[in-house]
């Protein structure tokens, strides 16, 4: 029985273990993309989100093919286009050429008459018939007319042309051997559509591998082994950064995991402590991916990757451990002496990450439960499982010249305070003097994409000449007939401001699939063929044209008077059918019809428009919208870190019960943040919600150092144990420093700012507290 | 929305027929140099020209019309990438180049569209049949059409034939006609016999 009552805290342990190794198993990885998205946005925040999510742009997947000549890379296109079109899992293949085209011209022309706005009830009379034929006299008058003349017999009225005219001012990719190219010619250039949404990251990675598998087995069959692919589109974004956040996560927790227990080895010369040490890690991080899964269901990737940092951290609780061991207690007291400052490290630690769970902001959230909970299972494991395990008598060396030279040094260090406050000062003015703004401000600072891949981006859509859609009008309905209908009030207010010069042009699902009361009225408003032909025998007095020419004009017209009306089944097959779906969507029994907006030069004039139609009818602007979020992540994040700062005050208030001890063991923490600041801002950086995080993280660990050195130097304690405590603080300082340190060099913008702040920022700490409360150390 | 439509289409008329006269200095030269006459040195002298001014008149005849078309205005060129149509009749209207846009503007000035030349691969090229000739750039003259020189000095004949075959299946020939650094005449062989010509005259005032 007394067996058992001292080893209940295992059995508790592995049972415990157990349960989080069978939940982890069954964890979802989720898309970093979900990380950011709101849980309780507003109406147009709502739509940027679902935009990002599954919206047109999140399916889009953009191709350079490079490393040839014009013809080769031409060639490569076009195999590369056929083969991905016998694929389902792309909706839209485009690269320009002919066969890519030629059905959606088909359509156009075949049913210009329901297409075309400019047909209306009189457009067929005399008079209105003259003044069309008067222009596209006009027109072959024109070099144009070597283009357009054989279509002139059977559309006279240039009905073609003028749905085409919708399109100016959108751009199209400029065209080499038959496909686009980049102007120099370097560059073959596709667009694709997938069939999955952009959070649908499992299917976007099938897809992306897809894409290369047919380039490679094109690049064999042809003969091409130099070309090169790149890809990129929201959805490959988030395959590669969820790839290598996962990559870096497991790299550098098997390097940081490498150096750590280097470093253990080298101070305790023991692999038995170096194994035992490592036991209130894994625990931790076992079920601090336990807490998360339970609680959120998904797993992000920058939560994984925040993994590693719990390595550098955690460990400290085994080091303060195995450096109070030793054969004149029992392992099981040997924390007895610093239980409770180590206690209140831990309650500080939780303290300063609380306030997260809280946060509107999933990413967030998830970082702080899994620290927390973390942090406490290796506390715990530490202070109740670690004892059991030790052998009895079991006596690590201890590191005495080690702790010779830290005393030494701690003794020197408050010579320095004059320098750490000539730092802080300094460090104070260069962040109050600071030029440019401290905050990143826009929203893609949060997505997770490294330089090169940004650049990418930036330089293939330069070469497509396809500028990021900054405006859309966004129409909703109950029903989609209804959502058209609108699109239709809408378009016909937006020519208006086109003529206005405040915008260049628009897209709208309308366009191609107009609604079925308009279809009905344009076919209505033809004439039967007796009197279209005496309509147009007045018209053509006096104009040059032969007099039998247009015989094949009254023939289509009296055609497409009895023609079925369009649906989205007429378009199978076409480009311009996937645009109108997705420029048509279907959320939560709601119909929303997508209007991009191009060339807009004047936003006001539009907004004041658009209401007059309705409410269902907004003007998102993704730039505003997206920023706005970003800046609400960030006074929330500010207001976050505040209160958490409080929350230790009130809890180091609550037990050091000396408003002075406070003082003093916040001193070092509040110098350390300062300079790690003023460091960062001066590296030429902006501060991302991310180094906020850092911040708070840097302050929970360094609290910890700075307790123990007021503990030290208000308690009563043997020099051995004192001793002890600085050893176990300078081992675990260096082990935090690492592990950070190398989450730095991660190359992942959101683990870089986080791994960069907390290493400068612990570092500092330390330091900081031995040059400001070192004196009272005996 | 006829009238931007017919201004779209409308900068084609002016991308072809447009032709300048010149006033060169250098005409001399090149009766001294006779012998040495080249594409290079027709090029070379054509460069030299900074500024010209001129008026054209123009005949369109298309096999789907009983009469063909006329047309007349002014030129005017400034080195190395400006030109300006302005069609005076029938119906008045402007075309001005500048660079890689082009600017359409209706009878009263009142600007109706701005293209960028990129996004029109086939106008580009007949652009250039134009503006590199009177530019004396070969270099871009050759990779949108052959050029074959006829003649000599006084009287030469550049034939430009499009070397994109789609181009080809709308235009199969350019004839510009010439004397010394000025450009007379150009006449447009329209695929399936239509045609165009436009005689260009100096205008010194």
């Amino acid at each position: 029985m007394k067996r058992f009552d001292r080893r209940w805290p295992i059995v508790i342990w592995v049972l415990f273990l157990a349960f989080c190794i069978y939940v982890a198993s069954r964890i979802q990885i989720g898309a970093d993309l979900n990380t950011l998205l709101p849980r309780s946005p507003t109406p147009a925040q709502q739509l940027l989100t679902e935009q990002l999510r599954d919206g047109v742009v999140s399916r889009l997947i953009l191709i350079g093919i490079e490393g040839g000549a014009p013809e080769v890379l031409a060639s490569a296109s076009k195999e590369l286009a056929r083969r991905l079109r016998t694929e389902p899992a792309f909706v839209m293949v485009n690269n320009g050429d002919e066969d890519s085209l030629s059905k959606d011209q088909a359509y156009l022309f075949d049913n210009r008459y329901i297409l075309s706005s400019a047909v209306t009830s009189g457009h067929f009379t005399p008079e209105n018939l003259r003044g069309s034929l008067e222009n596209t006299l006009q027109m072959l008058g024109s070099p144009a007319g070597a283009m357009l003349k054989r279509i002139v017999p059977r559309d006279p009225t240039g009905e073609l042309l003028h749905i085409l005219e919708g399109f100016a001012g959108q751009t199209q990719p400029p065209k080499q051997e038959g496909v686009w190219m980049s102007r120099d010619g370097k560059r073959a250039l596709l667009i694709l559509q997938t069939a999955a949404a952009g959070y649908d990251i499992d299917a976007q990675q099938l897809d992306v591998a897809l894409i290369y598998a047919h380039f490679a087995e094109n690049a064999r069959n042809q003969g091409f082994p130099d070309l090169k692919i790149q890809l990129s589109g929201p959805g490959v974004f988030s395959v590669e950064s969820r790839e290598h956040i996962k990559e870096v996560a497991f790299n550098f927790s098997i390097i940081t995991a490498l150096l750590v227990s280097t470093l253990l080895l080298l101070v305790y010369r023991s692999p038995q402590v170096l194994a035992l040490s490592l036991l209130p890690v894994l625990s931790g991080a076992l079920a601090g991916i336990t807490a998360v899964s339970l609680g959120y269901g998904v797993f992000f990737g920058v939560t994984l990757g925040f993994g590693i940092t719990l390595i550098g951290e955690a460990v400290d609780y085994s080091i303060y451990y195995f450096t109070h061991l030793s054969s004149e207690k029992p392992p099981n007291k040997a924390l007895e002496n610093i239980w409770p400052t180590l206690r209140l490290g831990v309650l500080t630690t939780i303290c300063g990450f609380s306030p997260m769970f809280l946060a509107d902001f999933p990413g967030l959230a998830q970082l702080g439960l899994f620290s927390a909970v973390g942090l406490v299972i290796a506390v715990l494991v530490t202070r109740w499982v670690l004892p059991i395990l030790v052998p009895v008598n079991f006596s690590p060396r201890t590191p005495t010249r080690l702790a010779a030279i830290i005393m030494a040094l701690i003794r020197q260090a408050p010579k320095l305070r004059p320098v750490v406050l000539i730092a802080v000062v300094a460090a104070a003015l260069s962040i109050a003097t600071h030029r440019d703004p401290v905050w990143s401000d826009n929203l893609s600072s949060l997505f997770p994409l490294p330089e090169a891949q940004q650049q990418l981006d930036q330089s293939l859509r330069h070469d497509l000449g396809a500028p990021d859609v900054r405006y859309l009008v966004v129409v909703s309905s109950d029903d989609r007939e209804k959502a058209i209908e609108l699109s239709e009030e809408v378009g016909s207010q937006l020519d208006s401001l086109i003529s206005k010069q405040a915008l260049a042009g628009y897209e709208s699902p309308a366009r191609f699939l107009p609604s079925q009361n308009t279809q009905r009225a344009r076919l209505a408003a033809i004439p039967d063929e007796k009197e279209l032909r005496s309509s147009l025998q007045q018209a053509l007095a006096g104009l040059p044209f032969r007099s039998d020419l247009f015989e094949p004009f009254i023939k289509e017209a009296a055609i497409a008077r009895s023609q079925p009306l369009l649906t989205l089944s007429s378009m199978k097959g076409t480009n311009l059918g996937l645009q109108a779906e997705s420029l048509l969507a279907h959320y939560d029994n709601r119909w929303k019809a997508m209007l991009p907006l191009r060339g807009v030069t004047d936003a006001p004039a539009i907004q004041q428009v658009l209401p007059r139609l309705g409410s269902s009818i907004i003007l998102l602007d993704l730039k505003q919208e997206g920023d706005s979020l970003y800046q609400s992540y960030v006074r929330e994040a500010v207001l976050m870190s505040v209160f958490g700062a409080l929350a230790i005050a009130l809890l180091l208030l609550a037990t050091l019960r000396s408003v002075r001890r406070v003082a003093a063991v916040f001193l070092p923490l509040a110098a350390a943040v300062i300079i790690a600041t003023a460091i960062l801002l001066a590296s030429g950086q902006k501060l991302l919600i991310f180094h906020l995080v850092g911040m708070l993280l840097a302050v929970a660990v360094g609290s910890n150092y700075s307790l123990f050195f007021d503990r030290e130097s208000n308690a009563n304690e043997h020099e051995a144990d004192s001793r002890r405590t600085m050893v176990s603080l300078l081992v675990a300082n260096i082990s935090t420093t690492i592990g950070f340190g190398m989450l730095s060099l991660s190359g992942v913008p959101v683990l870089t700012a986080i791994g960069e702040t907390v290493a400068i920022g612990a570092f500092l700490s330390l330091l900081f507290s031995a040059v400001l409360m070192g004196h009272r150390i005996k | 929305m006829t009238r931007t439509l017919a201004a779209r289409l409308f900068f084609w008329t002016w991308i072809l027929p447009t032709a300048l006269t010149v006033t060169s200095a250098f005409a001399s030269d090149q009766e001294q140099n006779g012998t040495a006459w080249t594409l290079a040195k027709l090029m070379q002298d054509l460069a030299q020209v900074k500024k010209a001014r001129a008026t054209f008149v123009e005949h369109k005849h298309l096999s789907m019309l009983t009469k063909p078309l006329l047309f007349s205005g002014t030129l005017e060129y400034t080195a190395p990438s400006r030109l300006e149509k302005n069609t005076l009749l029938p119906k008045p209207e402007s075309l001005i180049l500048n660079q890689d846009k082009l600017v359409v503007k209706s009878g009263n000035g009142e600007e109706r569209r701005t293209l960028s030349l990129q996004e029109y691969p086939a106008l580009w090229a007949f652009v250039e049949s134009i503006r590199s000739t009177l530019a004396g750039d070969i270099g871009t003259l050759e990779r949108f059409y052959h050029v074959t020189l006829n003649g000599h000095p006084e009287q030469w004949q550049l034939e430009l034939q499009p070397s994109d075959p789609k181009i080809q299946s709308m235009v199969s020939e350019i004839l510009i006609k010439g004397s010394f650094a000025e450009i007379t005449t150009i006449e447009i062989r329209e695929a399936g016999g239509d045609y165009s010509v436009m005689r260009i005259s100096r205008d010194d005032s």
